[in-house]
């Protein structure tokens, strides 16, 4: 297959790229959502363990 | 010789593993899923009578198996926790929600996409399409339950009820192509017997479904850290696992 | 005195339906809203009556539906209010049971006045009178599958905030198949074709549900509830 035949997909492009680059946005949206979700997470414990602490002095 | 089992029920082992095992998941699932994008787009032959525009499949099939399968596996940690009171269950259901729903919506939008040059149309009420559109408003139902309560062990216990009671949906998604006359294909590949489809079409979509399940190990371990560390912030074994 | 199962359900129905009586604006509310529902299409979408026929089906499957969400927040949240709910489910009676009564009481209110009223507004859309039994049957059986599928909603939601708009959000997505297989019905019946594939459908759908709702929304309110 030629490199302009492959970006063609047959004539089919403009329904099996957005396919696929769809599908990368949501393996990185699940990424990002997820490092920030621990990430929040973290910070709120560490809140609460700093909250205990001052309490218990 | 079952003592890792039951250690899964221990919030601080579970937090250690889900650190250790998520850059193994991660990191297995992209050579999976590069082979099997570079493959099917490039290498596969096209289908003679979809032509190029069957190579959706590679994306769209692997994202509805997923769909289905995270929403089952939310039903029965969510089961787990609610029989069995198993706290590490309800972090596990929580943590599949938005995974699941994302993969329900990329499966929705690839077969709509996939719909227009195969059918003509980018939607269609037919049974598949339908059911899975209500695994949708499943997923964002149990979402949207476990978010109203103030007490969070309350609200993980309803949106395990919920989540049980919607599976009925599973099986009436795999199964509408048999019971109903559809628009959409039968099963090609998840059946009993020889795979209706070409083996250099087939490598590289198993090795996609592969990529997506392991995927899906890496991130869920990840959201899961997180899970755990918001229902146990109060516990002890947190101050030392922040540390490191 | 030990009283049986039979005497229990009939007191709590008894019991429902008394309330319920008491204020009978209550009652009609979610009737007239289904009067008005469908009277907001052929309005809205200023039909020939040979089209809104071909709609009808649906449009009076959609307005029920909607009708009979209205009433379901209803359905245990004055009880949860006043502690009554805690106390039925720390009588020893079997909440399952009580649940069932109160549940078969909300559809009698709500469900079966529904299908009574029916007919008046299946003239109103345009529907012959040869349709009216299956569509009245088709009704029935649908509300009912509702008000066991609007109990596990209530269930979960007795006591939030703002759990109305949640409760739609929970029940309307298994509604689904009912909807479906409702208009199919109807629609069947129009057309002079057998409905029957569609009816027995829904009422497999509806023996599943009253079989195994109980039990959901039982759990439902322990867990609410505890």
């Amino acid at each position: 297959m030629s490199v302009g035949g492959f970006w063609a997909m047959g004539g089919y492009a403009r329904y099996v790229w957005p396919c696929f680059i769809l599908a990368a946005l949501v393996f990185a949206w699940n990424l990002w959502a997820a490092r920030r979700y621990h990430a929040a997470a973290r910070l709120r414990a560490r809140r609460t363990l700093a909250m205990a602490a001052s309490e218990k002095r | 010789m079952w003592t890792w089992f039951y250690k899964l029920a221990s919030p601080p082992h579970v937090y250690s593993l889900a650190a250790t095992f998520a850059p193994w998941f991660l990191g297995l699932a992209a050579l999976l899923l590069g082979y099997g994008v570079v493959d099917g787009l490039a290498f596969a032959p096209p289908d003679y009578q979809q032509g190029d525009a069957f190579r959706i499949i590679y994306v769209h099939a692997p994202g509805a198996w997923m769909s289905t399968f995270i929403y089952t596996t939310m039903a029965v940690a969510g089961a787990i926790g609610l029989i069995w009171r198993i706290k590490v269950g309800h972090a596990v259901a929580a943590a599949c929600a938005p995974i699941g729903a994302s993969f329900t919506v990329l499966a929705l939008a690839t077969g709509s996409l996939w719909g227009k040059p195969m059918w003509g149309t980018y939607w269609a009420w037919d049974p598949r399409l339908t059911s899975e559109l209500i695994l949708l408003f499943l997923y964002v139902g149990v979402m949207s339950l476990r978010s109203a309560f103030e007490d969070a062990a309350r609200g993980d216990r309803a949106a395990a009820l919920l989540a049980i009671v919607g599976v009925v949906n599973v099986p009436i998604i795999h199964y509408s192509v048999v019971w109903w006359n559809s628009l959409h294909q039968g099963a090609t590949v998840a059946k009993l017997g020889k795979p209706s489809m070409d083996a250099a079409m087939l490598w590289p979509l198993l090795s996609m479904f592969l990529g997506f399940m392991l995927f899906f190990g890496g991130v869920l371990c990840l959201r899961l850290q997180g899970e755990v560390l918001n229902r146990e912030r109060q516990s002890n074994w947190v101050r030392q696992a922040l540390k490191s | 005195m030990s009283v049986g199962p039979v005497e229990v359900f009939l007191l709590v129905m008894r019991r429902e339906l008394r309330l319920s009586f008491r204020r009978p604006e209550q009652l009609l509310q979610p009737l007239v809203f289904f009067l008005i529902v469908t009277t907001l299409f052929p309005l809205g979408l200023n039909l020939q009556l040979s089209l809104l026929r071909d709609m009808s089906p649906g449009v009076l499957w959609v307005a029920a539906l909607l009708s009979s969400l209205l009433s379901l927040d209803a359905l245990f949240k004055s009880d949860a209010d006043d502690g009554t709910l805690e106390q039925l489910a720390l009588s020893g009676q079997g909440l399952v049971l009580i649940v069932t009564a109160k549940t078969c009481a909300h559809w009698l209110v709500t469900g079966a006045a529904l299908v009574l009223v029916a007919p008046l507004v299946a003239i109103a859309l345009n529907i012959p009178s040869v349709a009216f039994a299956t569509m009245m049957v088709s009704l029935a059986m649908g509300t009912l599958t509702l008000s066991w599928l609007g109990a596990i909603g209530a269930g979960l939601t007795v006591g939030l905030r703002r759990s109305n708009v949640l409760l739609s959000l929970i029940v309307l997505p298994l509604a689904m198949p009912l909807l479906i297989f409702g208009a199919a019905a109807t629609d069947r019946a129009i057309s002079q074709i057998s409905p029957a594939g569609a009816l027995y459908f829904l009422a497999a759908l509806c023996v599943f549900t009253c079989t195994l709702a109980p039990f959901a929304v039982t759990a439902a309110l322990r867990i609410t509830l505890e």
